[in-house]
C-alpha cells in the first residue's frame, strides 16, 4: 500500500514536471541567480539592486545566493553545470575573462549568453594626501628617480590595480611595488593609513573618499574628462599613448549558458533590459562612478572579447599571466 | 549631544513601526545565531532585497537587530550543544558546554545575556562618544601590526592545548594548514587544491566548526547513549546583582578588546572573543573554577567582546564609508543601495544616520536583553533530551547549517570528515579548539606577514626596525615579547626571587 502510494505521488509529480516543462511559459517557477562575489562587494550590490527591478517583469522571484571563491571561478563552473533551462543566471564581475590566462578555469563568458552587460566602471588613480605628487607625471617620475620605494595598493593579479599598473608599465618605465589587498576597500583602508603610497581604484570605491578630501586623485583612467570629477585631468593629458587602451573599466553583468533556449533568453533579456533603464537603478550605478552600458546579445557580446583580447594581451605582455592568451584563440588587439 | 542629535536617537523609540522592527529584528537574530551555519552576513545580505523597496530606516533598524540579536545568539547552542552558533561564539564554547554538563546551562544563558548586553551597551557607548578618535586609531594599523595581533592571537593555543602543549601545537598547524586551501590571497596561485575547482575557494571555516565542534561531540556523546541526560537547574536563571558586580570589570576590559578588534577593518567578532577570553585567562587569578571546566569568567569575557565589537564594527562603518567586518560591509552594500553614499561625507551629508543608528542599536541591546532571559528554561531543558535524540538533532542541524553557508554539497563532506578527525583527537587528548584558531589566525598571519614584506622590499633588516620603530608596533611587539618572556623558567626564578627580596625587605624593616 505504502510503496503504490508513493509510485501515484511519484508519477503525478513527474507529470507536473513534465507540464511545466512544455505547456507553460518560462518562467514557470522561481529562478537561481549566483553571486560570484561576496556579500557587501561591488558585483553583490548591484546584483541585489537590479533583481528586484527584474522580478516585476519576469512574474517570479530570483532567489540571490552568494557562491564567492577562485575569483568567480566557483561561480562559473556552478553554472555551467547547472540544466541549460534558463532557471539559473550568472551575476558576473570582469574576472572570468582573465581566468585561462592566469590558468584559474577553463570557463569564460564564452560559454555564456550575456543577458545583460549593465555598467562599467571607471578607474582613478588615487595618492595618500600626505605624497607630493600633483599629477601621474610627477608620480612616475618620483617612481623612476627611486624605484621599488614608492608603494601601490593592489588587489592581486588580474585585479582592476594590478591591470592598470601593467597598462602603464606598457607605455612607460614605471618601477613601483604592488602590495596586494584582499580587496578595494581594504586597499583604500591602507591607504588612508598611509601604509601604501598611491593606488589606482575604481571610481565607485575612492568617490566619497576624493569628495572628502581623505585621499587625493591624481588622474581619471579614461580618454576624456568625466562628468563625476569635474577638473580631474585624464590620464591620456600626460600620456597620449595609454589611449589605444581606453575606455577600459570593470564591468557587472548577467548571464545564462549559451545554448539556453532562446524563449528564455529573449525573455531575461527584455526583463533585465527594462530593469537597467529604471531611473532608480541608473541613479544608483552613475552616483557610484559607473558608466551605464544596458547592452545584450550581440553588441555584449562585441564589447566582452574586445575586454578579453586588450587586457589578457596587455598582462601577457607585463609577464603576469600563465598562459599565452594566443593559445586560447585570443586574438591581438 | 544636541537637540537635533537627540531627537534622532530617539527616532527608534518613539516611532512605533521603527521600535516593531527593532524589535523584530533582534528576535529573529536571537534565533538565526542560535542556528550554526546561518550567520547573521547571510541574513543582512538577505534582507537587502527584501527591504529593496523599503525607506532606509526601516532597513536599518531591521537589521541593526539583527546584527545584535545575532551575535547574541551565537551563544545559545555553544553553551548547550558545544556547536558555535557563530564563529565569535567559539570561545564561548569552551566554558559555555561544561557548565550545561555541570546542569548549569540556565545559569550560565543568563549570565551570558546580561555580559553580552553590558559589551553591546559599551560598544555603542565607544560609537557615540568617540567614533572619529577610533576610526582614526584603527587606521593607524599597518600591516606589521596585524601579524602581531595575529601572533598575540595564535599564543593562545597555549591556553587551549589541555593536558599537552605539544598536542595543542599540532592541533593548531593543522588548523593553519585547512585555512591555507584555495587560492593564495595575494598572488591567486593555487594552494593544496589539487586541481579541483571545488578546492578553489577554500574550505569554510564555518564548516570546519562546525564539524570539530558539532559533529565531533555528537560522535563521543554516543559513548554515553545510556547515560542519565544531567538535570538541569532552572530555578536560578536570572544572575543576582552581586555575581554581576563581581564581573563587571573583567566585562569592561573585555569590552575594550571587542571595540578595538572590531573597529580594525580587517578582524571581527571571532578574533575580538578569542583574545578576551585570553586576556580573562591571563588577568583573573582566581576564577570561579579552572578555565575550560566552566569558569564564568571563560564566558564573560568573549561574549562581552563580541557584543562591543559591534559597537566597534559600525565605527569606521559610519564615520569613513569602511566597513569593520562582513555583517557592516554587507550593511555599507543596503546602504547604496538605498541612493545614500557611505563614505566620510556621510555625516555630513545625512547626519541623521549616526545618531539614528546609536539609538537603534541601544534599543537593539535591550531588547536583547528581553528576548534573552525568556525562553532559557526550555532552552535549558533541551539539553535534558534523552541522548538518543539529541545526538541525531545535533548531526541534522550541523548538516543543515553546513549547507546554508553557501549551497554546497561538498562543504558538507569536509564537515562531516572533520567530524570524524575531531572525534579521534578528543580520544586521544587532542582538543579542537586549537584547530578552529589555527583556521581564523592562520590566513592572516601569511597574508600580514607577507604584506609587511612587501611593504619593506623582502628586507629583514628594515623589516625588524619597523617593529621597534613606530610607536603602535612597538607597544605590540612588546606585548608579544612579554607574553613569551612569562613563559621562560628565568622570568620564574625572577618573579621567585623578587617575591623573596620583597618577603626580606618586609621582615627586616619588622
Amino acid at each position: 500500500m505504502k510503496t503504490k502510494l508513493l509510485g501515484a505521488a511519484a508519477a503525478l509529480a513527474m507529470l507536473s514536471a513534465a507540464a511545466d516543462g512544455t505547456a507553460a511559459e518560462y518562467p514557470a517557477r522561481d529562478l537561481q541567480g549566483i553571486i560570484m562575489w561576496g556579500a557587501g562587494g561591488a558585483t553583490d550590490t548591484v546584483a541585489r539592486a537590479v533583481t528586484p527591478l527584474a522580478e516585476s517583469a519576469l512574474g517570479k522571484q530570483v532567489v540571490l545566493v552568494n557562491k564567492p571563491g577562485g575569483t568567480g571561478a566557483i561561480s562559473t563552473a556552478f553554472v555551467a553545470a547547472r540544466p541549460s533551462d534558463g532557471y539559473t543566471l550568472l551575476y558576473g564581475a570582469e574576472n572570468p575573462q582573465l581566468h585561462k590566462v592566469l590558468e584559474l578555469s577553463q570557463i569564460d563568458y564564452a560559454d555564456f549568453y550575456p543577458v545583460n552587460i549593465l555598467a562599467h566602471g571607471v578607474a582613478v588613480i588615487v595618492a595618500n594626501n600626505d605624497m607630493p605628487w600633483k599629477s601621474v607625471k610627477d608620480l612616475v617620475a618620483d617612481a623612476q628617480k627611486r624605484p621599488g620605494e614608492i608603494k601601490m595598493g593592489s588587489t592581486g593579479p588580474g585585479g582592476l590595480p594590478h591591470v592598470v599598473g601593467a597598462l602603464m608599465k606598457t607605455v612607460i618605465e614605471f618601477p613601483v611595488t604592488p602590495v596586494p589587498f584582499d580587496g578595494e576597500g581594504p586597499g583604500i583602508t591602507a591607504l588612508l593609513g598611509g601604509h601604501v603610497d598611491f593606488m589606482p581604484a575604481g571610481l565607485s570605491a575612492a568617490a566619497e573618499h576624493i569628495k572628502a578630501g581623505r585621499v587625493k586623485v591624481l588622474a581619471v583612467v579614461n580618454n576624456e574628462e568625466i562628468s563625476a570629477l569635474p577638473g580631474v585631468p585624464p590620464i591620456t593629458a600626460d600620456f597620449a599613448d595609454f589611449g589605444k587602451y581606453l575606455p577600459w573599466g570593470p564591468f557587472y553583468g548577467v548571464f545564462v549558458k549559451r545554448d539556453v533556449p532562446d524563449a528564455a533568453k529573449d525573455k531575461l533579456v527584455t526583463a533585465f533590459k527594462a530593469a537597467a533603464t529604471d531611473p532608480k537603478f541608473v541613479d544608483l550605478m552613475v552616483g557610484r562612478g559607473n558608466i551605464m552600458m544596458n547592452i545584450a546579445g550581440a553588441e555584449a557580446d562585441e564589447f566582452l572579447k574586445k575586454w578579453q583580447s586588450t587586457t589578457a594581451w596587455v598582462l601577457h605582455e607585463a609577464k603576469a599571466t600563465k598562459a599565452s592568451p594566443e593559445q586560447f584563440g585570443i586574438p591581438k588587439p | 549631544m544636541d537637540g537635533s542629535a537627540l531627537s534622532y536617537f530617539l527616532m527608534a523609540w518613539f516611532d512605533p513601526w521603527l521600535l516593531g522592527l527593532t524589535a523584530l529584528g533582534t528576535f529573529a537574530g536571537v534565533y538565526i545565531g542560535a542556528i550554526p551555519g546561518l550567520s547573521v552576513t547571510m541574513a543582512v545580505s538577505i534582507l537587502i532585497s527584501f527591504t529593496f523597496s523599503w525607506d532606509v530606516n526601516e532597513a536599518l533598524a531591521l537589521m541593526a537587530g539583527v546584527f545584535c540579536g545575532g551575535v547574541y545568539g551565537g551563544s545559545r547552542t555553544a553553551i548547550l550543544l558545544n556547536i558555535p552558533g557563530a564563529p565569535s561564539a567559539i570561545a564561548t564554547a569552551l566554558d559555555g558546554f561544561p557548565l550545561a554538563q555541570r546542569g548549569e546551562a540556565g545559569r550560565a544563558i543568563g549570565v551570558s545575556t546580561v555580559v553580552s548586553v553590558i559589551g553591546g551597551m559599551l560598544g555603542v557607548l565607544a560609537l557615540a562618544i568617540a567614533a572619529p578618535a577610533i576610526s582614526d586609531f584603527a587606521l593607524m594599523f599597518a600591516p606589521r601590526d596585524y601579524l602581531l595581533l595575529a601572533i598575540i592571537g595564535i599564543l593562545l593555543v597555549g591556553s587551549l592545548s589541555g593536558e599537552s602543549l605539544a598536542k595543542g601545537v599540532f592541533a593548531g598547524a593543522l588548523g593553519v594548514l585547512i585555512g591555507m586551501v584555495g587560492l593564495d590571497p595575494l598572488t591567486a596561485e593555487q594552494r593544496f587544491t589539487f586541481g579541483q575547482i571545488s578546492l578553489l575557494g577554500g574550505i569554510p571555516y564555518v564548516a570546519a566548526m562546525i564539524g570539530f565542534f558539532g559533529v565531533a561531540e555528537a560522535l563521543v556523546q554516543l559513548h554515553h547513549l545510556k547515560a542519565t541526560p544531567i538535570r538541569q537547574q532552572v530555578d536560578r536563571i536570572l544572575p543576582s546583582w552581586n555575581v554581576v558586580k563581581r564581573y563587571i570589570p573583567l566585562s569592561i576590559r573585555s569590552s575594550i578588546i571587542g571595540v578595538v578588534i572590531g573597529a580594525l577593518p580587517g578582524t571581527g567578532g571571532d578574533i575580538a572573543s578569542l583574545m578576551a577570553y585570553d586576556h580573562a585567562k591571563r588577568s583573573v587569578k582566581k576564577p570561579s573554577r579552572p578555565f575550560g571546566q566552566g569558569a564564568y569568567e571563560g564566558l564573560v569575557a568573549p561574549e562581552s567582546a563580541n557584543n562591543a565589537a559591534i559597537g566597534g564594527a559600525y565605527i569606521p562603518m559610519l564615520t569613513l564609508g569602511l566597513p569593520g567586518d562582513a555583517v557592516t560591509a554587507v550593511i555599507i552594500g543596503a546602504l547604496f543601495i538605498h541612493g545614500l553614499r557611505p563614505g566620510p561625507m556621510m555625516m555630513i551629508e545625512t547626519p541623521h544616520l549616526f545618531w539614528f543608528t546609536v539609538g537603534n542599536l541601544t534599543l537593539a541591546n535591550l531588547f536583547t536583553l528581553v528576548f534573552g532571559l525568556t525562553g532559557i528554561r526550555i532552552f535549558a531543558k533541551m539539553v535534558e533530551c534523552p541522548r538518543t535524540v539529541l545526538v541525531p538533532l545535533i548531526v541534522v542541524l550541523s548538516v543543515v547549517g553546513t549547507y546554508a553557508i553557501q549551497n554546497s554539497v561538498v562543504d558538507i563532506y569536509w564537515m562531516l570528515a572533520f567530524g570524524v578527525l575531531g572525534y579521534f583527537m578528543k580520544m586521544y587528548g587532542y582538543q579542537v579548539g586549537p584547530v578552529i584558531l589555527g583556521v581564523i589566525l592562520g590566513p592572516l598571519m601569511d597574508v600580514s606577514y607577507r604584506r609587511a614584506m612587501l611593504s619593506v622590499r623582502d628586507e629583514p633588516s628594515a623589516f625588524a626596525l619597523e617593529l621597534v620603530s613606530h610607536p603602535l608596533t612597538l607597544v605590540l611587539t612588546l606585548s608579544v615579547v612579554l607574553l613569551l618572556a612569562r613563559q621562560t623558567p628565568a622570568w620564574t626564578t625572577m618573579q621567585a626571587r623578587i617575591g623573596r627580596w620583597r618577603n626580606d625587605g618586609r621582615t627586616g624593616g619588622a
